[in-house]
């Protein structure tokens, strides 16, 4: 795939934009006409060449962008990263498993050498060289989970296992879709989801949890999850609604195409092997519209969708106030052509 | 209110029972939850060794006091000032062994201010029984500007932080004792619904 990092920012002048190539592999969510809440957890295996499933943790071309995003996100509020005491073999456990999987899979950027406990880290688009012994937190300029999670695109959430149930007690949250990691710190998997409309009652919390207790290191597994959002403001937290919520009432029948993106969360979940936590990663992919128009099966989908969603989950997933402006433009886009099942984009 | 509605975050409170299992009990309570304190007692006077702190901070619960010292012959530890009472916990704590149970009675807010100081010693929340007595004010943080409001008897609170009109999203943190609140008018500012007080 193509390697070549790109600077571009995800917020004030939002000079962020998706290449050919990130347009194509966009983990496109429905694979029907119609979208309901589900247990969708399929096993994480590898997907083919150049997919967003290639490789376990998905490095793309917004990589240098979301880092620096990150970094901008941290130094305005360290809230976003909350570490409960009792977590930090799990942050070790993240040092393994985003170093030696960048490192393997993409070789040409990052290199890990491991000799016994003495390791050496090298992240080259960031141009990082650190030296570090496993295990040794005083060797690491701060704490292992923040070192490393500031070098990975995408959210977070550690969840201990303990009293059957998951707790959320370590994470870099600064990407989300309208959540806050600070508040939700601490949460049980039911408490965390208690916003969630519908999805209790259909019993799929009990379902996710039960499966995710008996998860086994070595068979990760991953679901997806979309909201829509209005520019490509990664940082839509919680903690933010009073500077994104106006952008929400900025869209119009001109500027619909290129401000409206679809948002899909690649949602992976690893158990970790020291601590037995399992690792959450919400990988955030948008694409605008206008760029989601080039595949026609794709946009006539998304127009059905959209009109038989359930009006909670429209309400739930914040697309109100912009929503009449979507269906306006995607509505002459679909000519009513028999979709097969599936995701592809052709 | 939506039929089947309900907070699933939100804990749901019990009454007040001693636990016969317990080597130990340790009841701490405030203002309304005095009268908690009076049905425990009514219920029996345990024979395990009993520890009772208690928060008076206005003539009712003085009263309250007065009664509950009446009626056990144990010493009561009786604070006027929250901060004092969870000082008295803490030391209370240093003498707890296993097998202690706690009994909490009093707001919300006055609750999970006795859980966190009860979580930080260790003490699992299993063992921590609670009843909500009093007032039905809630405990808002404002996920803006991370101040968290004490007492909130309406829906729409203005912030003491930020001064922005913030709605009780329906979502409770134990670890903060509070319900997110966030702000209503952010995508047209000044549209802004009239305030009803519905925690009275
Ligand atoms: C694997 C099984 C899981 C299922 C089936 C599931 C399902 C869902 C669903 C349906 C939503 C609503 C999303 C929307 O409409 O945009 C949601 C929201 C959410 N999920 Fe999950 N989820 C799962 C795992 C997790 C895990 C492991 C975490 C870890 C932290 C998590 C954290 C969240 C959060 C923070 C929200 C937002 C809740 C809010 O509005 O405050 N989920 N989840």
């Amino acid at each position: 795939m193509n390697m070549a990092f790109k600077q571009e920012t995800l917020r004030d002048d939002y000079t962020f934009s998706n290449s050919p190539e990130s347009v194509r592999r966009f983990p496109f969510p429905f694979d029907e006409d119609e979208y309901m809440y589900s247990v969708n957890i399929e096993p994480h295996d590898a997907g083919p060449p150049g997919s967003v499933f290639e490789h376990a943790i998905d490095i793309d071309e917004h990589y240098l962008t979301e880092c620096e995003e990150r970094r901008i996100v941290l130094e305005d509020d360290h809230g976003r990263y909350v570490a409960l005491p009792h977590m930090m073999d799990a942050q070790w456990d993240m040092v393994e498993l985003v170093m030696t999987n960048l490192a393997k899979d993409y070789p040409e950027s990052f290199q890990l050498t491991q000799d016994g406990d003495n390791w050496h880290w090298v992240n080259q688009p960031l141009g990082i060289d650190q030296k570090f012994v496993f295990g040794d937190t005083s060797t690491l300029p701060m704490e292992p989970f923040e070192f490393i999670s500031r070098q990975v695109q995408g959210d977070w959430v550690i969840m201990d296992q303990r009293d059957e149930d998951l707790f959320a007690d370590l994470g870099i949250v600064t990407g989300q879709a309208d959540w806050s990691m600070a508040f939700d710190a601490g949460m049980s998997f039911k408490e965390w989801h208690a916003p969630v409309p519908h999805a209790p009652e259909m019993g799929i919390f009990d379902r996710a949890l039960k499966y995710l207790l008996h998860l086994q290191y070595g068979s990760p597994v991953r679901r997806t999850n979309w909201r829509m959002c209005v520019n490509p403001r990664l940082d839509t937290s919680s903690e933010k609604w009073h500077l994104w919520g106006p952008d929400n009432v900025s869209v119009t029948a001109e500027n619909v195409a290129e401000k409206v993106y679809l948002r899909v969360e690649l949602q992976a979940l690893f158990r970790l092997p020291r601590s037995n936590a399992i690792a959450f990663s919400i990988r955030t992919y948008m694409v605008s519209l206008e760029d989601l128009a080039k595949y026609p099966r794709w946009i006539k989908r998304l127009y059905r969708v959209l009109t038989s969603l359930h009006p909670d989950l429209a309400e739930y997933k914040g697309l109100n106030s912009y929503l009449p402006y979507v269906l306006n433009w995607l509505k002459p886009q679909d000519d009513g052509e028999v979709l097969p099942k599936g995701t592809q984009p052709e | 209110m939506e039929k089947g509605y309900s907070i699933k975050s939100k804990p749901i409170y019990g009454t007040l029972v001693w636990q016969d299992h317990a080597m130990h009990h340790v009841v701490i309570a405030e203002g309304e939850g005095g009268k908690a304190l009076l049905k425990l007692f009514q219920q029996k006077l345990p024979r395990e060794p009993l520890s009772v702190l208690y928060l008076a901070a206005d003539p009712q619960a003085e009263k309250y006091a007065t009664t509950v010292q009446k009626i056990i012959n144990e010493p009561v530890t009786i604070k006027d000032s929250q901060a004092e009472l969870l000082n008295a916990l803490k030391a209370t704590l240093d003498s707890c062994y296993m097998g202690t149970q706690f009994y909490v009675a009093g707001t919300e807010g006055f609750i999970w201010k006795v859980a966190a100081v009860l979580r930080d010693a260790g003490v699992d929340d299993k063992n921590v029984f609670k009843e909500l007595c009093g007032s039905l004010g809630r405990r808002l943080y404002c996920v803006h500007c991370k101040t968290t409001n004490e007492n909130v008897h309406h829906n729409i609170h203005v912030c003491t932080g930020c001064g922005r009109h913030l709605i009780v999203r329906e979502h409770f943190s134990r670890l903060m004792g509070a319900y997110m609140g966030f702000m209503i008018d952010a995508e047209v500012p000044g549209e802004i619904p009239a305030a009803e007080e519905i925690y009275p």
